[in-house]
């Protein structure tokens, strides 16, 4: 395991496109909390009837121990960014055929899908981080007295485990299109588009049954924050009610793709 | 002699193209084995099999006498088809990748590498500014990383200039006097020839014949003769050797023997005797490209 580690650390240090992306990743988690922070301080600094209202109704979402909740939420807008990292370490492999040359080389088919899931795990675990140091510095510069900093740290863990999931998606994707541009095309029109149109759909005609497409399983880890949750309190209680249904999903749908990306790779001709 | 790799029946199919069709022959211990074929013949199929690449419908292989696995293939150093490297890693962090996997080797066999193929200058630079014949060299340099006792090259000698050839082909000759075992896949007659000990030959996936090259490749005598009256030498010579054939058009009969039997003095006399006066008499070896032809029926 150690050697795999190691071999994908030489792969990724020194290559140009994963630091830019990683880069670009760093500065939209930070960018849209910010953005949605000024929107909250613009609104609430106003001197009328409505900036007393509104304070009074969601009060500080991004003081602790809310803003774990809130920047996990904003945050996860974002995974299609690194989802690209993802797509271009797999689909590197194949464009270069170096998918080939690590097995000449001595690598079992099973050692080189595991050094992509340690890809995976690599990225999810950066994001996580980022999302750690966001959530910390808006906890802290919203906070007043002594906050009750840590109850809702746990939205790491889910954050972590989403972004796990969705990120796998993108690598199975990747993985099975084998080409970059074709594959980030299928995972951002899935991602923005397609899917939210079928939860949409199943919401109102089949009884919800688009929280168990791919990407929905996962986002339901994480539902809104809790100001929204107020604009309709029957369904944000329901939502925090199935997290914990969703974190078992979310388990087993990313255990099902790994299993699916070994299976393939063990038998297929590369 | 041991076997460092048998075959044994090995067939594989893309759909309805049979590549291969039970392929079975063994490669022995410090032998320059040649697979040979035109393009097409399945011989980059068979060595993609070998290292796991591809997975064979039917047979099966051994190294050493045990079934293929990557700690066999960690042993190895092996070229198959194209040069592949991470374009925006230089020379030598690929080469740490190679290293990484495959065990063989330090870093500072890294740079005796490449000083072997001429890269040691370039070492710093991206793959991706390299030319074919530099990509094709630093390939070779991964082949050669903790010197591998097995070599696996696929045409070895693509994309080099003609000094890049010699160079391997010197480089495979010394592999082969240290006691490496080589097997090289090439549609290069000329290579096999200079360099190879034993060869297989094959054709749209059928093994032809295998074993050593000079058993395999056996270049002729080809004597060619004329007189005034070619068509009555012709029949004259046909008494001496059923294997004569006339050319009309040159006014030329050639008669072969096999290789280092034929004796031009005899036949000389031989005519002379029989009141035909030769104005011409030559001895031709037959050309390798005619008995590999001969051989793949092309």
């Amino acid at each position: 395991m150690i050697n795999l580690l190691k071999t994908e650390w030489l792969k990724i240090k020194k290559y140009p496109a994963f630091w830019w992306i990683i880069g670009v990743t760093a500065l939209s988690y930070p960018g849209i909390n910010y953005i949605f922070h000024s929107i909250y301080d613009n609104m609430l600094h106003r001197n009328n009837q409505t900036a007393r209202i509104t304070k009074a109704l969601i009060g500080n979402p991004f003081a602790f121990p809310e803003a774990w909740h809130t920047v996990a939420y904003f945050s996860s807008f974002f995974v299609f960014i690194p989802a690209v990292v993802v797509i271009m370490l797999v689909t590197n492999e194949y464009n270069y055929k170096t998918h080939r040359q690590n097995i000449i080389d001595g690598w079992s088919r099973s050692q080189y899908t595991t050094s992509k899931f340690i890809d995976v795990l690599l990225v999810s675990l950066l994001i996580t981080i980022l999302y750690i140091l966001v959530s910390m510095i808006i906890g802290y510069t919203n906070s007043e007295g002594a906050p009750d900093t840590w109850s809702l740290s746990y939205y790491t863990a889910l954050f972590a485990l989403q972004t796990l999931s969705q990120l796998s998606i993108a690598f199975l994707i990747g993985f099975l299109v084998k080409r970059a541009f074709i594959a980030l095309g299928v995972f951002i029109f899935y991602f923005l588009i397609f899917e939210n149109i079928l939860v949409g759909v199943g919401k109102r005609y089949a009884n919800d049954i688009g929280r168990f497409l791919p990407l929905e399983i996962s986002d339901r880890l994480i539902p809104v924050p809790a100001f929204l949750g107020k604009f309709d309190k029957e369904s944000y209680d329901r939502a925090l009610a199935a997290i914990n249904a969703h974190i078992f999903y979310t388990i087993i749908l990313t255990a099902i793709i790994w299993l699916i990306c070994f299976r393939v790779n063990n038998k297929r001709d590369l | 002699m041991a076997s460092v790799l048998s075959l044994n029946q090995i067939s594989k199919s893309y759909g309805p193209v049979k590549a291969l069709k039970g392929v079975s022959f063994d490669v022995p211990e410090g032998a320059v084995f040649g697979i040979l074929g035109p393009n097409g013949s399945g011989k980059t199929t068979l060595l993609s099999i070998i290292l796991d690449v591809l997975k064979a419908d039917h047979g099966s292989f051994f190294w050493l006498g045990n079934p293929g696995s990557p700690d066999q293939r960690k042993k190895i150093g092996s070229l198959l088809e194209t040069p592949n490297f991470y374009h925006y890693l230089s020379a030598i962090n690929n080469l740490k990748i190679t290293q990484s996997i495959s065990g063989r080797g330090t870093a500072s066999d890294i740079d005796e590498v490449l000083k072997k193929v001429r890269l040691f200058e370039r070492r710093k630079s991206r793959f991706n500014t390299f030319s074919l014949g530099m990509k094709q060299r630093l390939a070779i340099a991964a082949a050669l990383m903790g010197d591998p006792k097995v070599l696996v090259f696929d045409e070895p000698t693509n994309g080099l200039d003609p000094v890049g050839i010699a160079e391997i082909r010197e480089l495979i000759i010394e592999l082969r006097n240290s006691g490496h075992t080589i097997i090289m896949a090439s549609h290069l007659l000329d290579e096999v020839e200079k360099v190879c000990t034993h060869a297989a030959i094959l054709r749209t996936g059928e093994l032809l014949t295998t074993g050593e090259v000079e058993e395999i490749l056996v270049d002729d005598d080809v004597v060619e003769i004329s007189a005034t009256d070619s068509a009555r030498l012709f029949e004259l010579v046909r008494q001496l050797s059923g294997n004569a054939v006339l050319d009309q058009k040159l006014n030329l009969v050639h008669i072969t023997f096999p290789k280092g039997t034929a004796k031009l003095d005899e036949v000389n006399r031989f005519c002379f005797q029989n009141g035909i006066a030769l104005n011409h008499l030559l001895l031709k070896k037959k050309r390798l490209e005619a008995r590999f032809f001969e051989l793949t029926g092309n």
